[in-house]
């Protein structure tokens, strides 16, 4: 029987394509995936590159001090980020752990002379273990329950470290200084004017902001999307759901405790006073309106937190105006932009590409008469 | 006839008449008396001067940079510095270490300003005294709270402090009432809660009188069980050295639970503002002591006349009117007359911090004994003060003459007036 | 026995803090979902008023009227104008929503008011039960008698009436329920407004209690939850029966050598041993 709708009755019907391949289509499709990847990859090392030469020529000392407090607590920012956008847990003590990190920096660098680097790290190790702690709730509660198990963490962490304050150069376990002035952590040698600082915490920031990438796009990645869906459908599917999850809170530990380190080498010092659990509270809050999804928002989510109040510092707002201006941009953040301010922009940019290297329509089929 | 016939005249009238009033009120105070007092308007270069304040926060500690504002647009209408007018650059701190520490390097690295005066933060004298020395710029402070705005090389504030205001409401209460035991509640923050008691502590082991520190937390929401916890030791008087916002609720707790019937109460400076009296209530009259760490605000010497002169000349209504204004204020003064010394033409950081390292024999009424900086290697110069109680909704002053501060800490400064020829 | 009993009786004090609180934060969630960080907030904003109010002699009565139509104006408005545009979201970002509006009032309240001492005196303040040494004033009776008064009510309000029963259908499931025919907005609306005349008493007697000053009777919410947590965010009389106990150990923890200047962190040691007992409640497909 013809399959032809002509009416001429020829036969010359062309031969319907055999059916492709699946497999064939299918590697392509991951190259095109990767190359995608590796785009973005580049497009974020080119993003942090732009912004530390543009911050370092348009900034005077107040601009570099405020956009090295800013990036840096981005660092910390990728670790909430990390735990929210990836697991959709919500951890409200980062800028605690950011105080841990903080504390074992300066202890180091003050008692034993550690170079910054080390300092950093071990700031960040431990940092890691107290978030792998603060995590272990996370095994038998979840969403609201998370949440408030770590603000009450928080608020516990907030009651000693304004007791105990940080180390500024003394003797003994706790390191205060009686007597002498506080002493300022030591910078890296190279870092050590303002400038030179601005770009080695951009530096850091990009590790952390790879090192979060490789892991997204690793088998942990994809286990803690699994987890994500349900602890169910994870241990069904082989994932140890109790390694991932920990390794996830070890992970945004270890930018919490990163951000602190540097937050002490930039400042020169920590106050204990400044660690509240509202801090904690409002670091979530930014980050979510930043954008959980994506490093963008990451950054956004540390410009928001330093760069926007010292602006209006600047500009002579009074400080409490400040405070009413802020929470209704949150909440109007929150209700207009369900994936973050990043998240509108990638999207508008995604947009915007598609739109301008759309290709053109390819060959119509023809009706063969 | 109209209602508004009659009106308008009374009211134009009625508006003259307060005008009239207000005048005559301006020249009951005086013609305020600043720097080179010529009348002339200052027109040359200005000179940069800083100053850095906890505005935003848990308490409003603007008031000393308000004061000393008036004091330079006054310097300013009256020739300024030999012609120059000074660029006072207030920046708000907002009680985060983190803030001050971008402040002061907006107002010293990009500012580029010669000094800073009127200084008064609870946080920026531990995150910033290094970068003064860095800087080699000197602040005369006009409120010094913890403990590193007294330990500081470039940092001179012109009050007692907590530790000196506690041993002087100590030595005063006990030779008032006789006490043997005291308590002394303080805030336990780092440089504040194991330093600003143990003055009137060390003074008590030198005395005789046994001196006991309790530090409870600034955020706690329970003043009753502090309260009790500083009676339960049976002591004679409790000394309270915190911020007035604490305090109040502190006293209310007492007053509930009736301790002030068993035990005195007296509290170190912070308690000196127009509104204690009147919050605390009618319980507290005539039975609360307080420090003062400048003569009280409504002294008639020639100097606190000017004060008062000044501000009501050159403030804005709203500008407070206490002790830190006091401060401000003389801090100012101190900076002006230390700036009209050198030459106006040549001024930079070096010459103007030298010029403030080498006042010494600062007089002023306002002061119990004359103000001097040093170079030292910290700064306490206003060790003394009166003695002022709660008296009909105010305060009264309860001590002729200041009392000055005898405790161990305060050997080093001692020694440096002493090698200063003070 | 006779050190502790000052402290025993001051711990109550605080215990009603807590207390009040908690069953605030709890009321408005199981009857709309959220937890609401500005519940301290709108408090503090009722009782400023309250204190405007009583400085120009205006009379405990019109305070308290004022405090109470503050609170439910500013509840109301939240609840009917903005937390509807987030009711999609999950939880925890509708309750950061709360925390944007907690940063508006502490703002504008520190801005319109201004520093300075200042006391809610309240006519309850001047007597009180004598316990030997120590007195318990009748405010502090009255904010206990108030924690539970409102555990009541609500417990009743929503466990025997339709609009309680409407008010968790809608906390539990908002799509579903919009579907099987309850009014969302109204009953969302007198959740909220219950939710602020809670607020202002609480705040009017947590102002007189602890301090009048905004910020922290804004962040005097996280002790609260402590109490919260421990009722699950569900039991009214549990909520109650831990923010009394917490509260009594709180100020009990003076007389624990060394642990003074620490024991504010008794409400969140409390919370994190309490939920080493709860069951597991996250297996989900």
């Amino acid at each position: 029987m013809s399959t032809s709708l002509s009416t001429s009755g020829r036969t010359n019907v062309p031969a319907p394509d055999p059916a492709p391949d699946p497999m064939q289509a299918l590697a392509p499709a991951l190259r095109q995936h990767a190359r995608q990847q590796w785009r973005g990859l580049w497009a974020m090392g080119a993003v942090l590159l732009l912004l530390s030469v543009a911050l370092l020529l348009l900034s005077n000392s107040y601009w570099l001090k405020t956009f090295t407090s800013a990036l840096t607590l981005s660092v910390a920012v990728a670790g909430t980020a990390l735990l929210y956008g990836q697991l959709g847990l919500v951890s409200l003590c980062q800028y605690a752990l950011v105080a841990v990190g903080g504390w074992v920096a300066l202890r180091l660098s003050h008692g034993f002379g550690l170079p910054f680097e080390l300092c950093v790290l071990a700031g960040g190790l431990c940092a890691s273990a107290a978030g792998m702690v603060a995590g272990l709730p996370a095994l038998r509660l979840k969403g609201l329950y998370l949440a408030l198990v770590t603000l009450m963490m928080a608020g516990g962490y907030q009651v000693l470290v304004s007791a105990v304050g940080f180390p500024d150069g003394g003797a003994g376990w706790l390191g205060k200084a009686q007597g002498t002035g506080r002493l300022m952590m030591a910078r890296p040698a190279w870092a050590e004017s303002d400038a030179a600082y601005l770009a080695y915490v951009v530096a850091w920031l990009a590790l952390i902001l790879v090192l979060i990438e490789w892991h997204r796009r690793s088998r942990a990645g994809r286990s803690w999307a699994l987890i994500r869906r349900g602890e169910a459908a994870a241990t069904s599917a082989g994932v140890h759901v109790l390694l991932y999850q920990s390794w996830a809170f070890g992970l945004a530990g270890f930018c919490a405790g990163v951000a602190g380190a540097l937050l002490a080498g930039g400042v020169g010092q920590l106050d204990g006073r400044a660690f509240a659990a509202s801090e904690s509270v409002l670091m979530f809050a930014l980050t979510v309106v930043g954008g959980a999804y994506h490093w963008l928002g990451t950054l956004l989510a540390g410009l928001l937190l330093r760069a926007v109040p010292a602006l209006l510092t600047e500009w002579g707002v009074n400080g409490f105006l400040a405070q009413v201006f802020f929470g209704a941009a949150l909440l109007h953040a929150l209700i207009t932009a369900p994936r973050g301010i990043a998240g509108q922009w990638v999207d508008g940019l995604t947009r915007l590409f598609a739109h301008l290297f759309a290709r053109p329509p390819g060959p119509s089929r023809e009706r063969r008469s | 006839m109209h209602p508004t016939f009659i009106l308008r005249p009374v009211a134009a009238s009625l508006v003259l008449m307060a005008a009239f009033a207000g005048q005559a009120h301006a020249q009951a105070t005086g013609k305020p008396n600043c720097g080179l007092n010529n009348g002339k308007k200052a027109t040359g270069e200005p000179i940069a001067i800083g100053a850095v304040v906890g505005k935003t926060g848990p308490d409003d500690f603007s008031a000393p940079a308000l004061a000393a504002a008036a004091y330079f647009k006054c310097v300013n209408e009256n020739g300024g510095i030999h012609g120059r007018p000074i660029d006072y650059v207030v920046a708000d701190d907002q009680w985060n270490p983190e803030t001050a520490t971008q402040v002061a390097g907006k107002l010293v690295r990009d500012r580029k300003v010669l000094a800073l005066v009127g200084n008064s933060s609870f946080v920026e004298c531990g995150a910033n005294a290094k970068l003064y020395e860095q800087e080699n710029v000197m602040v005369i402070a006009g409120a010094g709270v913890p403990r590193e705005c007294f330990f500081a090389k470039n940092y001179a504030p012109v009050n007692t402090g907590p530790r000196v205001s506690g041993t002087l409401v100590a030595a005063h209460m006990a030779k008032t009432h006789k006490a043997k035991k005291m308590v002394c509640i303080i805030p336990n923050i780092p440089s504040l809660g194991n330093w600003a008691c143990e003055g009137a502590k060390g003074w008590g082991a030198a005395n005789g009188v046994a001196v006991e520190t309790i530090a409870i937390d600034p955020g706690s929401a329970d003043a009753t069980s502090v309260m009790l916890q500083a009676a339960a030791g049976k002591p004679d008087v409790i000394i309270l050295n915190l911020p007035k916002g604490i305090m109040v609720p502190m006293l209310a707790a007492a007053e509930q639970q009736g301790l002030h019937k068993k035990i005195k109460f007296a509290s170190t400076t912070p308690a000196y503002n127009a509104d204690v009296p009147k919050t605390i209530g009618k319980t507290w009259d005539r039975a609360f002591d307080v420090h003062l760490e400048f003569m009280p605000v409504e002294s008639n010497g020639p100097d606190n006349s000017n004060w008062k002169a000044v501000m009501a000349a050159y403030a804005d209504k709203a500008a407070p009117r206490d002790s830190f204004a006091q401060g401000g204020y003389l801090a100012a003064r101190i900076a002006t007359e230390a700036l009209l010394k050198l030459d106006a033409k040549t001024l930079d950081r070096a010459k103007v911090t030298a010029a403030l390292r080498s006042v010494k024999g600062f007089k002023s009424d306002i002061l119990c004994k004359p103000f001097y900086v040093g170079d030292g290697a910290r700064h306490n110069a206003n060790s003394s003060g009166p003695i002022a109680q709660v008296n009909a909704g105010s305060f009264k002053q309860l001590t002729q003459g200041c009392m000055t501060a005898d405790e161990p800490e305060l050997a080093d400064v001692r020694a440096d007036e002493k090698r200063l020829g003070l | 026995m006779d050190m502790l009993l000052p402290f025993l009786v001051s711990g109550l004090g605080v215990g009603a803090v807590y207390a009040l609180s908690g069953v605030g934060l709890v009321v408005l969630f199981r009857a709309s979902g959220v937890l609401n960080f500005a519940f301290g907030a709108i408090g503090a904003l009722a009782a400023h008023c309250a204190w405007s109010v009583l400085e120009a002699d205006g009379g405990q009565a019109l305070a308290w009227a004022v405090a109470i139509g503050v609170s439910m104006a500013v509840s109301l408005a939240y609840g009917r104008l903005l937390a509807p545009a987030l009711a999609e979201r999950d939880t925890s970002i509708r309750s950061i929503g709360t925390l944007g509006l907690a940063l508006i009032l502490v703002g504008f309240a520190e801005w319109t008011w201004g520093e300075g001492p200042r006391r809610l005196v309240l006519p309850t303040d001047a007597d009180g039960l004598e316990f030997g040494d120590v007195r318990l004033t009748w405010t502090r009776v009255l904010g206990l008698a108030t924690a539970v008064a409102m555990m009541a009510a609500v417990g009743l309000l929503l466990a025997r009436t339709r609009v309680g029963l409407r008010m968790r259908a809608l906390a539990d499931d908002r799509g579903l329920s919009a579907l099987l025919g309850v009014r969302v907005l109204s009953v969302d609306g007198v959740a909220w407004a219950l939710s602020g005349a809670f607020a202002g008493v609480c705040g009017m007697l947590l102002a007189n209690i602890v301090r009048l000053q905004p910020t922290l009777l804004t962040f005097l919410v996280i002790p609260a939850f402590a109490a919260a947590i421990v009722g699950r965010l569900k039991s009214l009389p549990v909520t109650v029966l831990a923010g009394v106990v917490i509260g009594v150990l709180e100020a009990c923890a003076i007389l624990l050598p060394g642990f003074a200047p620490f024991r504010t962190a008794v409400p969140f040691l409390v919370a994190l041993l309490a939920i080493l007992f709860f069951r597991n409640t996250t297996r989900k497909a």
